[in-house]
């Protein structure tokens, strides 16, 4: 059980991490227009990248 | 931003806006849209706050509109936004695109509490199960202490982020010396956290910490937000949709010169529109030609009519009072935010709490028993078992709800004033609904609210382009009489003349110049007659209701009067009659019509050549007998009667000027939305009256289980939630 002395506090640190990256999401404007990323494999004129790369 | 000048305030329907201008000199008002208000005493507290402002020499906050009116300087209005964002209000140009932005970033930002609160519930939960199931194998004191201090960090983004409304409201209300409805969750918030703190210094980890609890309820009573956000939003949304449509139509003009009606939401910048007398204008634009004179009151508050000349702007929303007009449309109606704006600034108006709900009145000792109840359970408990004092007084703070009270009412009235515009009724007063709900009689007008006008030609063979001029000059005039006779059918043949220079003179009739420069006449015989031959048929005319002829010699055309019954009546006389209500009819009509139209309709109190005055007498009779009187006009010459009334409906289709007074108004034409208006607002009061037993009965039942210690924290914290959400809910059915 020597183990959870460890996990404990990764598993803590693991979930602030979840929140800080949702939050940093949110401020970046990830979740403004959900459907525009699944659209833009139909859009025509975006030849060219426009804005920010999408994250991989 | 738009600016208005507002120097009256439109207060309940007796006393007129003259009488309570106030003696400073006006500032201009401007309308925002509000965030941030989860209850009726949220909008008392940024009223308070805004007029503590710098500058600010007014301000009024509807809660159910989410609407805020600040009368103040443009570079104190700039200020604003950023004022309230500290005590944490949003505030927003009450323009319908950014409200509705407003909206979105309100709940979206509430949602994401919910999901942090969540979460860290969820790990917070994860971390306390090894204590939960405490059989065999105990945990070590160090691994206890780890898994604790772990909770205690998982705590914090709750605290910081999630509780934040909670603690917020409960500090607004305290400082305005005020007991709101967070405080009690403020207090056991803090304190839980507080003492789970506190029990993380226990070296041998044995100490209790209800960090789990903290979260659960946090994040249950942010669920509950949520659910009550979403029912107000969708409120808010019908109404200002429903507002924005009236006026639905606009008479625009071809090129040819005559007229179509036109959608008010197709009408183009560049459009000539005519508008006719007592109509109400749909958007920006600017007189053609001729002189009259617009009522702007409900944007500016200014009861004078202004006066206008060919080439001066009118803005959408006035009322034409001087002549019907020709005018070029400046702007799109949905750029002209000005009547959106001044029919929204009249609800938050009259959204003032002059008269406080019974119910909320108990909130604030309610409360205040609460916070003693939990005090001296804490006591209490210090003598029988130290160690769950804290937690004892916790859970009583937690579980009591008084949500009933202070939330569900204004739930249920914003509820049923969304179901109630659906079907194309529109409550003016929210209050209103709850003395709907009590009404025992119902007065009705007769002409416009129950009939119909219709003309009939009098006399044969008048030439179709003579009938085809009247009726094209009726269209000019929204009197009754004038629109019966546009609503005959156009005789075929060449297209009407086109009319110049068109006035109306209220009560006489219409006056036009045909195409040859010669002046007609159409309206009330004796008027049309006027300066011509002595020797006119007035046999004839004494016949006709109505006349149409050259000026000054005499008519050509008559038409007589008849009245036909809206389709709809018999069977929402019968209705009404089905839900208890005594009908009367008053009419100014002749008594020998009105008693056989009363009788076709099986009414027994039927009156007739009833002036204002006798209608108020009779109503005010009614009322000395204890009744509570209902009065449904179409608003033309009703107004003292519909002051006097306990509640008034306007039907819709009459005149734009009957609006303010009523606390109601039908936009169908005809009766048959009175009933179902009826019968919502008596579901309201049905539902609130169930909330508040429940209540009661949850009260009763969970504050004895939390005294005795039964009731661990999560538990009431659950039980917190899912009463608010019920409550809620119950509230939400009224939409339907």
């Amino acid at each position: 059980m020597d183990i959870l002395y460890l996990l404990v506090p990764v598993s803590v640190l693991l979930a602030l991490l979840v929140l800080g990256v949702f939050a940093w999401a949110l401020q970046g404007g990830q979740f403004e227009d959900i459907e525009a990323e699944g659209e833009r494999i139909l859009d025509e004129s975006a030849a060219k990248p426009e804005g920010e790369p999408p994250l991989a | 931003m738009p600016t208005m000048q507002n120097s009256a305030t439109g207060d309940g329907p007796i006393i007129s806006a003259a009488e309570l201008a106030p003696a400073l000199p006006p500032a201009p008002a401007q309308a925002w849209a509000v965030a941030g208000l989860h209850c009726a005493a949220c909008a008392d507290g940024l009223a308070d706050l805004l007029r503590g402002q710098p500058g600010v020499t007014r301000a009024e906050v509807g809660y159910a509109a989410a609407l805020a009116v600040v009368h103040a300087p443009e570079a104190v209005q700039r200020t604003l936004p950023e004022a309230v964002r500290r005590a944490g209000y949003g505030l927003a140009p009450a323009t319908p695109a950014d409200a509705a932005a407003l909206r979105q970033r309100e709940a979206r930002t509430l949602l994401w509490r919910l999901f942090v609160a969540a979460f860290c519930m969820m790990q917070v939960m994860m971390l306390a199960a090894p204590t939960y199931f405490a059989s065999g194998a105990e945990v070590p004191a160090d691994l206890r202490r780890l898994l604790h201090w772990g909770s205690w960090v998982l705590s914090w983004p709750v605290m910081l982020f999630s509780a934040t409304p909670f603690l917020r409201g409960a500090w607004r209300s305290l400082r305005r010396r005020q007991l709101g409805m967070d405080v009690p969750v403020a207090l056991g918030i803090l304190i839980t956290f507080a003492a789970s703190t506190w029990a993380l210094g226990d070296a041998t980890g044995q100490a209790e910490v209800y960090f789990d609890s903290l979260t659960m309820f946090v994040a249950f009573l942010l669920a509950g937000r949520w659910l009550e956000l979403k029912a107000r939003h969708g409120a808010a949304l019908e109404l200002s949709a429903l507002q924005g449509d009236e006026p639905t139509e606009a008479l625009r003009e071809r090129a040819d010169g005559s007229v179509e009606p036109v959608p008010a939401d197709e009408v183009a910048v560049g459009d000539v529109l005519r508008l006719a007398l007592g109509e109400r204008l749909v958007c920006d634009g600017q007189l053609l030609d001729g002189a009259t004179q617009m009522d702007e009151a409900l944007l500016t508050g200014e009861s004078q009519p202004v006066a206008k000349r060919a080439g001066d702007g009118l803005l959408g929303g006035s009322v034409n009072l001087g002549a019907p007009v020709r005018l070029r449309v400046t702007r799109r109606r949905a750029d002209s935010q000005s009547q959106r704006l001044a029919q929204r600034l009249q609800q938050a108006l009259t959204e003032r709490p002059s008269l406080r709900l019974e119910s909320e009145r108990w909130a604030p000792p309610f409360l205040a028993a609460v916070l003693l109840l939990a005090l001296g359970a804490g006591i209490g408990w210090l003598w029988v078992d130290p160690s769950r004092a804290l937690m004892v007084a916790c859970a009583v703070l937690i579980v009591t709800c008084p949500c009933a009270l202070a939330l569900a009412a204004p739930a249920a009235r914003v509820a049923s004033a969304r179901a109630l515009a659906r079907r194309g009724i529109v409550l003016q007063r929210l209050e209103a609904l709850e003395t709907l709900a009590r009404v025992n009689e119902v007065v009705l007008d007769k002409t416009g609210t129950l009939t119909r006008p219709t003309v009939l030609p009098l006399g044969a063979g008048a030439a179709p382009a003579l009938q085809a001029a009247a009726q094209a000059l009726a269209s000019w005039s929204q009197h009754p009489m004038a629109r019966a006779l546009a609503r005959l059918p156009q005789p075929g043949g060449a297209p009407p003349w086109r009319w110049r220079d068109v006035t109306e003179h209220a009560g006489a009739g219409v006056r036009g110049v045909d195409p040859e420069g010669r002046a007609w006449r159409l309206g009330s015989p004796a008027w049309v007659r006027e300066g011509g031959p002595a020797d006119g048929t007035p046999s004839a005319d004494a016949a006709a209701a109505l006349a149409f002829g050259p000026e000054a010699t005499g008519a050509v055309l008559r038409y007589g009067r008849e009245e036909e019954p809206l389709p709809a009546v018999p069977r929402t006389v019968a209705r009404l009659r089905a839900q208890g209500l005594g009908l009367h009819l008053l009419s100014g009509d002749q008594a020998q019509r009105v008693q056989a139209f009363g009788q076709a309709l099986g009414l027994t109190h039927v009156a007739g050549d009833c002036d204002p005055e006798a209608k108020r007498a009779a109503v005010q009779a009614l009322q000395a007998q204890g009744r509570c009187v209902l009065m449904v006009g179409d608003g033309v010459n009703d107004g003292p009667v519909l002051a006097q009334a306990d509640a008034a409906v306007a039907v819709g289709g009459a005149s734009a000027l009957a609006g303010r007074a009523a606390d109601a108004v039908l936009l169908r034409a005809d009766l048959s939305a009175l009933p179902e208006l009826i019968d919502q607002a008596r579901r309201t009061q049905r539902v609130m009256r169930q909330n508040l037993a429940w209540a009661a009965a949850y009260n009763a039942l969970a504050v004895p289980m939390a005294l005795m210690g039964w009731l661990p924290p999560w538990a009431a914290g659950l039980g917190m939630a899912l009463s608010s959400a019920w409550v809620v809910l119950n509230g939400l059915r009224l939409a339907r």
